[in-house]
């Protein structure tokens, strides 16, 4: 009686039925139809499924149902309770194959077999088996007949043809996890789905990217630091980006430009290099400030310099110094491997460069082909320069007044 | 002349250099004001809110119930309370969801699994994308989590399994510590920040030997799931029961508390009177908030208690060791 009026539930539950009126009088109605519904106080007979792989040769599969309110009557459950072992073990088996038979355990896609191993059956009185706030819960022990791999897919199912009092819940130990898993598995949602465990992945192609990216980091394993230290260019270091177009729109060639661009690369390294062996340090709210300062300072150079002065190169290099004491304060977040220390920070640097020379690279591309154009400086270079020195000056009130 | 171009040309570049200060700055506000200023929790004051004066509380017929599966109450605008309609499942479970900034927490998840008889994850999402218009936020987190681990609390934790955006704190006693950070159940206590939003967290055994008290600073509400409620309160351990009974008084004596928020609602208007077993229909039921005089009582019970059985107070029974199927039903 129970099975039909599961399927019937269950099936119930695929359409969706908008008023609780609607969805009630349909339960009800089968309820009535099918009862005893086997409902009880906080729902305590519940079905548990434990599936233990903690140990490295053993795996069991522990399963603890009110059989006498589902898969026996309870006058059945409360003969096997009382009955002695020989004959116990005969009516138990026969419900372990039937459980057997509908909880399919997969593990790697692979189908995996269980048998009994030990059960113990809690029984107080034929009353309290037959009352369905008092569950009397039996407990059904299954050894795996395989170990579980130390990373995989697990997937438990219930099938159609197995009605537990529902819902089940499912809890997964196993040895790669400190903690365990759980999943709730309900008459509509009969599966755990998969579960991974270990360093698993659950597709091809998932396991061939992280195989791709581990290649990559094997073959350059400084990979990271410099794409740390791009980042900190593009997109992270908005006032640096500036900064260095500032260098860029003093528009007298490029041989003026990278000999600043090299002048301040230098500066900032050291600084950065110092910074991060704690020889110098200074606090944000002086080094942001005065970064934005140096923004301006090299913009109004831009609009009243024909040429590169010897002391805009000086200058140059003392924002470089600053900037990297602005860098410095980014790297002591990110926690820098001690055994590999000057190669991560060199890497880092590298980074930051590579950052600086895509900026450039990009500014040519955008404007620096007008360069031969008469009209380059007042309509391009000019306006551009005011612009920076306009965000320069805006940065400045900013941290001068929020820092 | 040279000295007049230079100083036009100074003037326009000052000129320039302003206008381009100007503009960032009017875009930065604008910017801004697009974006909500962060929600504030004070903890000193109190947020107050409201209960509803009656409950859902089921009808004569389940069959012609025409209430919401899920009963929602907005207690203030960041603290929702929702009930599991009586007719649909006679437990009535109250569920329970936080809002702090960029993230909500929902405790608990009633007593029915079926989406198309107790469609929670729907009801729930409604709720989220409610408030965040409201108030101005986006890709708000849910955390789904549970006060305790009776299924009748978590029957519809499997909706919230694939929905995006979801962390499932789970339903073990390891991953529920793991993620409250209890090290030391149920001694200790722990602070919680949700959104900025702060929650004092303590181990609550005697009822089930995972529950959790939860005292919001915001509200000064003080969760106390199934250990302590209008009702029937089941106890499998004492001991257990009366440490975690005293220790809710203890922090109601170092927190401000306002009402004592719980799970379900099982008594009667009439002191000392519980609904049967199984009652989908409650016409006469109490508030469920309940107050520290109530809590009082129950410490003074646990001085007075010294064997397994049924003990009748006005506001709640204490079931002490007893089966289950054990009433006072006429």
């Amino acid at each position: 009686m129970h099975n039909n009026l599961y399927l019937l539930l269950s099936n119930l539950d695929h359409v969706v039925i908008r008023t609780a009126g609607c969805r009630i009088l349909i339960w009800a109605l089968f309820a009535c139809l099918f009862a005893p519904v086997t409902s009880s106080a906080h729902l305590l007979n519940m079905t548990e499924l434990h599936l233990d792989s903690t140990h490295p040769t053993s795996a069991t599969l522990k399963i603890k149902i009110d059989l006498g309110q589902s898969l026996m009557t309870a006058e059945e459950y409360w003969n096997a309770s009382t009955s002695d072992v020989q004959e116990q073990s005969i009516i138990i088996k026969e419900i372990a194959d039937e459980i057997k038979s509908g909880v399919r355990l997969t593990v790697d896609d692979r189908s995996v077999d269980f048998e009994l191993h030990a059960w113990s059956l809690e029984a107080s009185s034929l009353e309290a088996i037959k009352n369905p706030f008092s569950p009397q819960m039996a407990q059904l022990v299954f050894d795996l007949n395989s170990t579980m791999p130390s990373e995989g897919s697990v997937e438990i199912q219930i099938g159609e043809q197995l009605e537990v009092p529902w819902p089940a819940l499912l809890r997964m130990d196993h040895a790669s996890s400190p903690l365990p898993i759980s999943r709730l598995l309900t008459e509509s949602e009969r599966t755990s789905r998969p579960i991974t465990f270990g360093n698993y992945l659950e597709t091809p192609e998932e396991e061939l990217s992280a195989k791709a990216v581990l290649a990559i980091q094997t073959l350059v394993p400084g990979l990271k630091w410099i794409a740390l230290g791009f980042q900190h260019i593009i997109p992270k270091g908005l006032d640096h980006i500036v900064f260095v177009l500032g260098l860029f729109f003093l528009s007298t060639g490029v041989k003026t430009l990278i000999l600043q661009v090299s002048c301040f690369t230098l500066a900032h390294s050291l600084t950065l290099g110092m910074a991060t062996f704690g020889l110098v340090s200074a606090p944000g709210a002086i080094v942001e400030p005065l970064i934005a300062a140096s923004i301006i300072c090299i913009a109004l150079d831009n609009l009243y310099s024909e040429s590169l002065a010897r002391w805009r190169l000086m200058m140059v290099t003392l924002f470089g110094l600053l900037h990297g004491l602005g860098f410095a304060s980014v790297l002591s977040g990110l926690d820098l491997p001690r055994e590999n220390f000057l190669s991560s920070l060199l890497l880092f640097n590298i980074g930051v460069e590579i950052g600086q020379l895509t900026v450039l690279m990009m500014a040519f591309v955008a404007v620096g082909w007008m360069r031969s154009w008469s009209q380059y400086t007042e309509r391009v270079a000019r306006p551009a320069t005011i612009s920076i020195a306009g965000i320069g000056t805006y940065w400045l009130i900013n941290r001068i007044t929020f820092i | 002349m040279k000295n007049n171009l230079g100083k036009e040309r100074h003037a326009k570049n000052a000129v320039g250099i302003l206008f381009v200060v100007c503009s960032i700055a009017i875009f930065d506000v604008a910017y801004s004001a697009r974006n909500s200023p962060p929600l504030s929790f004070p903890l000193t004051g109190r947020a107050s809110g409201q209960f509803p004066s009656n409950w859902i509380h089921g009808s004569k017929s389940a069959m012609d119930n025409t209430d919401p599966a899920i009963q929602v109450h907005a207690y203030n605008e960041h603290t929702y309370i929702l009930r599991e309609n009586k007719a649909i499942n006679y437990e009535g479970a109250f569920m329970y969801l936080f809002f702090g900034n960029g993230v909500a927490m929902l405790i608990d998840q009633g007593s029915t699994s079926s989406p198309a008889l107790f469609p929670l994850r729907e009801v729930v999402d409604q709720i989220i994308r409610g408030w965040e218009e409201q108030h101005n936020q986006a890709n708000t987190e849910l955390i789904v989590a549970n006060s305790h681990l009776h299924g009748d609390h978590y029957a519809a934790w499997n909706q919230f399994v694939d929905r995006p955006n979801t962390v499932m704190v789970g339903l073990t006693h390891e991953e529920m510590m793991a993620f409250w950070k209890i090290e030391n159940y149920p001694q200790q206590i722990v602070t919680y920040d949700l959104g900025g939003r702060e929650l004092v967290v303590t181990g609550t055994p005697g009822h089930q030997g995972s529950e959790l008290a939860i005292y919001d600073g915001w509200t000064d509400l003080l969760y106390t799931g199934d250990m302590f409620y209008r009702g029937r309160l089941y106890l499998e351990d004492w001991d257990a029961w009366v440490s975690s009974i005293r220790k809710l008084r203890s922090i109601a004596d170092r927190y401000p508390v306002a009402h004592l928020v719980n799970n379900h609602i099982e008594m009667t208007r009439q002191p000392g009177v519980d609904y049967p077993i199984g009652t989908t229909w409650q016409p006469n039921e109490p508030p469920m908030q309940m107050t520290l005089d109530m809590l009082d009582i129950a410490v003074g019970a646990t001085n007075d208690i010294g064997s397994p059985g049924i003990y009748i107070y006005d506001d709640f029974l204490i079931y002490n060791q007893i089966p289950w199927y054990t009433t006072t039903d006429p």
